[in-house]
């Protein structure tokens, strides 16, 4: 991070104790290595040319050269021995000075990439591209070892002075520390970037052990230097150097093994002195070619450094011209005095860099301030977690090698005048060890791609698109629309070089940051204006500059720098003006709503610390989220913002995770969808553009690879569907729980739109209400299945009132009395509230019930029930079909032949008196059962369960004729259903009927001649009655309303069957004007005249009210053909 | 049946356009279409997209196979395989056509997959005469042929059918030996 520019060179090349002799011309452009012979005299190369040149100094314009092969990849010199590594496969030996050839010592496959002599020089070792490293005896070539084990071709190796290791890098990114003689890996590092050639290699890692008294294996990783501690293999420290932007190539110890030397890509040279761990020494290449190979002096003054041009340079002068003694501990003594010198000049040299130089380390402790200039661009490029990442390893690597150097330096030189020198740089870096500020977020405005691309998309939003170009040829803006009925497309040169954007159907607003000359400026192309002027333009207050930019109906909002929040009428006017708590981030609008995200905080640890305020303008200004912190997922950031088609605000974090706001349980926010979780691959995203909640759709852009789609080729967008992350989705009861909590949450803009006055779709909501209630009866089901009765009752509480009656129904049917009773008393609290809540609803029932009374009459027969079996019957095909089928069945047709018993009782006493409730004793009859087979002495409770069902469908039919208007596609305007299924029903009706009335078996009855009106005529009428039994229903039904009383005033004593009689005798007699008149009369009220499916039903003389029920019934049915997998939710479905 | 109404059954295949219109469901014979949201991609049978695109309501989509890489697969493939391999689609040709000649503009290097598709269709002709020619040779009573797209069998049942029924003719003259068929064989 302190690479942003590199000191000039002359300022510190004038201090430099070393001298950079200029380079000269030494081989063909290519890999060339240097070394120096034992002695020091002469400096060998070889390169891409093939030759081995031996230079006697610098200046030697006639150097010897030795032919080796077409290519010379690597070299070593010892003891008299040239060891190279040439094209033709093979590392050969020639005899030096001479240059006589001396065998081959050993063969590859392919190319050997480096060679290097141990301490002694007994023995060679070679690294090859063919993935092997040999070591061979030089004086035998028989001898040899082959350490297998890399998988890619090796970079270097390395001799243990002590003879013992030996270490390899290799293109597979490892490092490797063998041991020579039993032929395994001792340790290995993955280090290194894989690669497949050494070519390819961004560094060509030429390790290095100490010399003399290996006590550190030195890697280059990179920028750095990694020192190891040869036996345990810890890693002792890292060298590194600030100036150091390129990967090292190649290191070299000196020979009093208290410098290491390193040559880079980019032609940086650095010395450090090991045990302080400083750096002692910086040159660069005078071109900037890569070094690839450096050589120390055996004196150690000078170094020879060959690059990838094949040229020769020499630093000279380095100060540390000791001569090669054998004993090491005189050496080190020498070196030490030698370097005190050293460091005084050196560290002075740090000190002015430090005072005249921002990119020196002395900077370090303001490292805030840096990140905050640093991290400018960092939103841009969408990688703050990765960033982060980075800016903490190199934090503490640093601070850890710079522990180790000052203890060091301090244990070397105390006391003497090098100390107070150095001081100043030991506090360079704070000891800080807690929890690192995180850089913040810079403002942004969603739905736009980086700033910084030429091409970049300003705005995609529902509206349309908004593109930019910024390149040479042309500097402009593209508003396109993607309806475009709104308007047509606009090309805009942007001169005033505008960044931002924002797009609705009204207006494009555009803005730009402030210049040196001009102010910020605000402009808005006001297109759906309707005079002539449609554009307007804004100048900010100087020093104030547009951070982000909203549009909503009839209004825009602008988020500046001086953290102030200005409103604008869309036509120009300026509004409201108020403060942000904080920088802000981003802002949305929709509607009269406005949606600002700021900085709330300073974040660590890669959080950020953001607030939302969300505020409504129009008649009722306020504020509906007071600054509240928003969640984001760890270490993320926010990276999309904005509202729902529906207006639910809503975002995006950086880990792809789409929350919207949760208006019903306190404006909290729920994670609706992970966009992650859907990408192929790692690095693919999804670009969010929009979200619907109804329907459900996440609209974004794939972006395959990176965060942002490029505008050319022209993304298409995906929808992506919505999964609250509840858990075990994978099981029926995640999968439903899900479904109904997603359904809940995307139909919480119904409340909100009708409470803040607009239009709702009524519709819709009913729908979405039903869809919920069938889900929660689906899991009712599933409960009960699992004998969780429970959990039954905690679903029931979310069920609607009805939708509990059909719960008590199904409960009490698969003969769970205890559950069916609580179920009831959750029937009546709800009734309750209802009743509290609506209180026109007994005039409702009221009326219906009188409906109902005539339908009664039916149903009152002593064999009864037909309804009761013959749902019975049915639920038993449905559970049998559905799931456990044959036990279920059974069990249920036990229950169906005791049940006639029992309420063969109640219906004969205390129900005849009440028709009302007789009525409803064929709808909730399973109920009944259980009332008066478990409680029967609690008359009361099943009366509460009648009033219960008529409320349920004096509920069910308020719907109904509500909502007659619209259209027929929803399943509940269908009163009647298709024919087709009549027939099984009333077959089945009818061996219910009979089964019960005449006991015969169904069998028996099975053939029943006239299915289809027997049923509704049931037993009271006679069959011959029956046959020409055609009267309108409705008509009839009306007529016996109106003539009731005359027909009970004359026949006192009639019970209610015969009133029927009676009246249908009289009835009958009537002209067939008449009748037809009545029918017409019935039509008009039902209002659906038309419907003939329902004139043919109604000719089969039932009740209204068994009608209903009945074509419920079909409803059931109906939709149980249609989607087998459903069959409860025919229950949910039909009561609503 | 001509070229032509091979086209016409082509146009019944589906492909994603991007209205810039909206519109509800429209239910159609063949099935309901929509509904139509501006900028959202919805899949329409080619003829209406075509339509709407003529009429500047939409941009097509590209079908899937219809890219460089892909087609450069598919045409190695054909080159290297003896007998024909699976087509991008059981009407690439009179796709790549309709849509290249009416939304070249929607669709990135048109030029390209024009030439890579008109590749392809040159070396399966060429199989397919060489197969002709052979089945002819050899006198075979029937042939296999796996993944012949209908424009394919289109382009060559005239004129096989045709060439067999002659030489059916010439050779059932020359069954019985007539000295007039030895004659012919000469």
């Amino acid at each position: 991070m302190f690479h942003a520019g590199v000191p000039s060179e002359e300022v510190w090349l004038v201090k430099m104790p070393c001298e950079r002799k200029p380079m000269r011309y030494g081989h063909s452009e290519g890999h060339t290595e240097v070394c120096f012979d034992d002695s020091g005299r002469y400096i060998v190369t070889c390169g891409n040319d093939g030759d081995v040149r031996i230079w006697e100094s610098l200046d030697d314009d006639d150097p010897k050269f030795i032919t080796v092969g077409e290519k010379a990849y690597s070299l070593a010199l010892k003891k008299g021995k040239l060891v190279t590594a040439s094209s033709n496969n093979t590392v050969q030996i020639h005899t030096f000075p001479d240059g006589d050839p001396d065998g081959i010592l050993t063969r590859f496959t392919t190319n050997a990439t480096h060679v290097t002599f141990n301490s002694s020089g007994s023995r060679v070792a070679a690294g090859s591209s063919d993935f092997m490293v040999k070591v061979v005896e030089v004086s035998d070539s028989s001898q040899q070892k082959t350490l297998r084990g890399h998988e890619a071709p090796v970079l270097s190796v390395s001799f243990d002075p002590k003879n013992q290791y030996l270490a390899s890098a290799s293109c597979d990114g490892s490092v490797v520390v063998w041991n020579i003689e039993e032929q395994t890996q001792v340790i290995s590092w993955p280090l290194l970037q894989k690669t497949n050639d050494v070519s390819n290699a961004r560094s060509l890692c030429r390790l290095a052990f100490q010399p003399a008294a290996g006590e550190f294996l030195a890697v280059p990783v990179e920028t750095r230097v990694h020192l190891y501690e040869r036996g345990s293999w810890d890693h002792f420290g890292t060298l590194s150097d600030d100036l150091l932007t390129q990967p090292i190539n190649v290191v070299a110890w000196s020979m009093c093994s208290r410098f290491l030397a390193a040559g880079s890509v980019g032609g940086f040279l650095t010395v450090w002195d090991v045990s302080s761990k400083l750096c002692v020494e910086r040159q660069k290449h005078e071109k900037g070619f890569t070094v690839c190979s450096l050589a120390w002096h055996p004196s150690g003054g000078q170094i020879a450094y060959t690059d990838t041009e094949g040229c020769l340079g020499l630093l000279d002068g380095l100060g540390t011209s000791t001569a090669v003694t054998s004993s090491t501990k005189a050496l080190a003594k020498k070196c030490a005095e030698d370097y005190d010198d050293l460091f005084d000049e050196d560290d002075d040299r740090l000190m002015d860099e430090g005072l005249g130089d921002a990119n020196s380390p002395a900077k370090k402790p303001a490292v805030g301030e840096d990140e905050d200039e640093d991290d400018i661009m960092i939103p841009s490029t969408g990688r703050v977690r990765n960033r982060g990442a980075i800016l903490d390893d190199e934090n503490s690597l640093d601070t850890g090698s710079l522990k180790l150097g000052q203890d060091k330096f301090g244990d070397d030189d105390d006391g003497s005048s090098v100390a107070p020198a150095a001081a100043p740089l030991v506090p360079l870096r704070p000891f800080y060890e807690g929890p690192v500020p995180t850089p913040p977020q810079k403002a942004f405005q969603p739905g736009s791609t980086p700033a910084h691309l030429t091409h970049r998309f300003m705005m995609w939003n529902s509206v349309g698109i908004v593109r930019g170009y910024n390149d040479e040829q042309d500097n402009a803006i593209d508003v396109e629309f993607h309806d475009t009925a709104v308007h047509h497309a606009m090309h805009l040169t942007n001169s005033l070089g505008h960044t931002m954007a924002d797009l609705s159907q009204e207006a494009v607003l555009l803005a730009c940051p402030s210049t040196e000359e001009l102010a910020s400026k605000l402009q808005c192309l006001h297109f759906s204006s309707w005079d002539t002027n449609k554009e307007w333009m804004v100048d900010l207050p100087t020093g104030e500059d547009v951070k982000a930019l909203c549009l909503g109906q009839g209004w825009a909002a602008v988020a500046t720098s001086s953290l102030l929040l200005r409103l604008f009428s869309i036509g120009g006017v300026q509004r409201e003006i108020f403060s942000v708590s904080g920088p802000v981030v981003c802002m949305a609008g929709h509607g009269e709503q406005l949606l600002v995200v700021y900085h709330r905080a300073m974040g660590f640890d890669g959080e950020q610390a953001l607030g939302v305020q969300l505020l409504q303008f129009g008649r009722k200004n306020r504020q509906l989220i007071n600054g509240e912190p928003l969640p984001l997922s760890p270490k993320s950031y926010l990276s999309w913002l904005g509202f729902t088609a529906e207006g639910t605000p809503c975002y995006v974090d950086s880990d792809g995770l789409v929350r919207m706001l949760n208006r019903s349980l306190g404006n909290t926010w729920t994670p609706v969808c992970n966009t992650r979780e859907t990408c192929k691959s790692k690095s693919d995203h999804y670009w969010v553009v929009g979200v619907h909640e109804n329907p459900q759709q996440l609209r974004c852009i794939p972006s395959k690879g990176s965060r942002y789609p490029p505008t050319l080729p022209r993304p298409a967008v995906a929808i992506l569907p919505f999964k609250l992350p509840l858990c075990q989705t994978s099981t029926e009861k995640g999968q439903m729980e899900e479904q109904y909590w997603r359904s809940v949450l995307f139909h919480n803009h119904y409340n909100f739109l009708s409470t803040s006055g607009y239009e709702i779709d009524e519709s819709a909501q009913t729908q979405s209400v039903k869809e919920q209630q069938e889900l929660l009866m689906k899991m009712f089901a599933l409960s009960c299945k699992l004998e969780r009765e429970f959990r039954c009752v905690e679903l029931a509480e979310l069920m609607t009132q009805n939708v509990v009656t059909l719960a008590i129904r199904y409960a009490s049917r698969s003969r769970r009395m205890n559950l069916a009773q609580r179920l009831s008393e959750i029937a009546l609290d709800k009734s309750n509230q209802l009743q509290e809540e609506e209180p026109e609803v007994p005039e409702e029932e009221l009326e219906n019930s009188s409906t109902r009374r005539t339908s009664g009459y039916r149903q009152t027969e002593p064999a009864g029930d037909p309804y009761g079996s013959r749902e019975n019957q049915e639920y038993d095909e449905e559970l049998g079909e559905e799931e456990d089928g044959g036990e279920m069945e059974t069990e249920e047709r036990m229950e169906t032949k005791k049940r006639p018993n029992p309420f063969a009782k109640e219906a004969g006493s205390p129900v005849k008196p009440s028709l009302m409730p007789i009525g409803k004793a064929g709808r909730s009859n399973p109920f009944k059962v259980a009332g008066s087979g478990k409680s029967t002495p609690s008359p009361g409770h099943s009366r509460v369960t009648n009033i219960l069902d008529n409320m349920t469908s004096s509920k069910k039919l308020a719907p109904l004729s509500g909502s007659s208007g619209k259209s027929n596609k929803s399943p509940i305007l269908k009163p009647l259903a298709p024919r087709a299924k009549t027939k099984a029903q009333s077959t089945l009706l009818q061996i219910s009927g009979n089964k019960m009335a005449n006991k015969k078996t169904p069998e028996a009855a099975e053939p029943a001649p006239d299915p289809q009106r027997q049923p509704d005529a049931a037993a009271p009428e006679p069959p011959t009655e029956n046959t020409e039994n055609k009267r309108p229903r409705t008509g009839f039904q009306l007529w016996l309303d109106e003539n009731r009383k005359m027909i009970i005033g004359d026949n006192p004593d009639l019970d209610e069957t015969d009133v029927i009689k009676e009246a249908m005798g009289r009835f009958r007699t009537l002209s067939a004007e008449e009748r037809l008149a009545w029918t017409e009369r019935a039509k008009g009220q039902t209002g659906d005249a038309a419907d003939v499916k329902k004139r043919k039903r109604a000719e089969g003389g039932g009740g209204a009210e068994k009608e209903t029920v009945e074509s419920d019934e079909n409803d059931a049915k109906k939709k149980k053909s249609l989607d087998p997998s459903s069959k409860l939710s025919a229950f949910a479905f039909n009561k609503n | 049946m001509d070229p032509s109404e091979v086209e016409f059954l082509a146009e019944k295949e589906f492909v994603k356009i991007i209205p810039n219109f909206s519109l509800d469901k429209i239910y159609l014979i063949g099935g309901d279409l929509g509904p139509f949201n501006p900028g959202l991609p919805v899949d329409v049978p080619v003829w209406l997209a075509l339509n709407l695109k003529q009429r500047q309501k939409c941009r097509i989509l590209p079908l899937e196979w219809m890219d460089v890489e892909k087609l450069e697969e598919i045409r190695e493939l054909e080159r290297k395989e003896d007998a024909f391999t699976p087509a991008p689609s059981p009407y690439y040709m009179e796709l790549t056509k309709l849509l290249l000649n009416h939304a070249s503009d929607n669709i990135p290097k048109a030029d390209e997959i024009r030439t890579l598709v008109k590749d392809i269709w040159d070396t399966r002709i060429a199989k397919l005469r060489l197969s002709a020619d052979s089945f002819i040779r050899q006198q075979e009573a029937h042939a296999q042929l796996d993944n012949l797209t209908l424009m394919e069998i289109n382009t060559i049942r005239e004129f096989l059918l045709d060439s067999l029924n002659c030489m059916y003719k010439l050779r059932s003259n020359l069954q019985p030996g007539s000295t007039k068929g030895q004659f012919a064989d000469y």
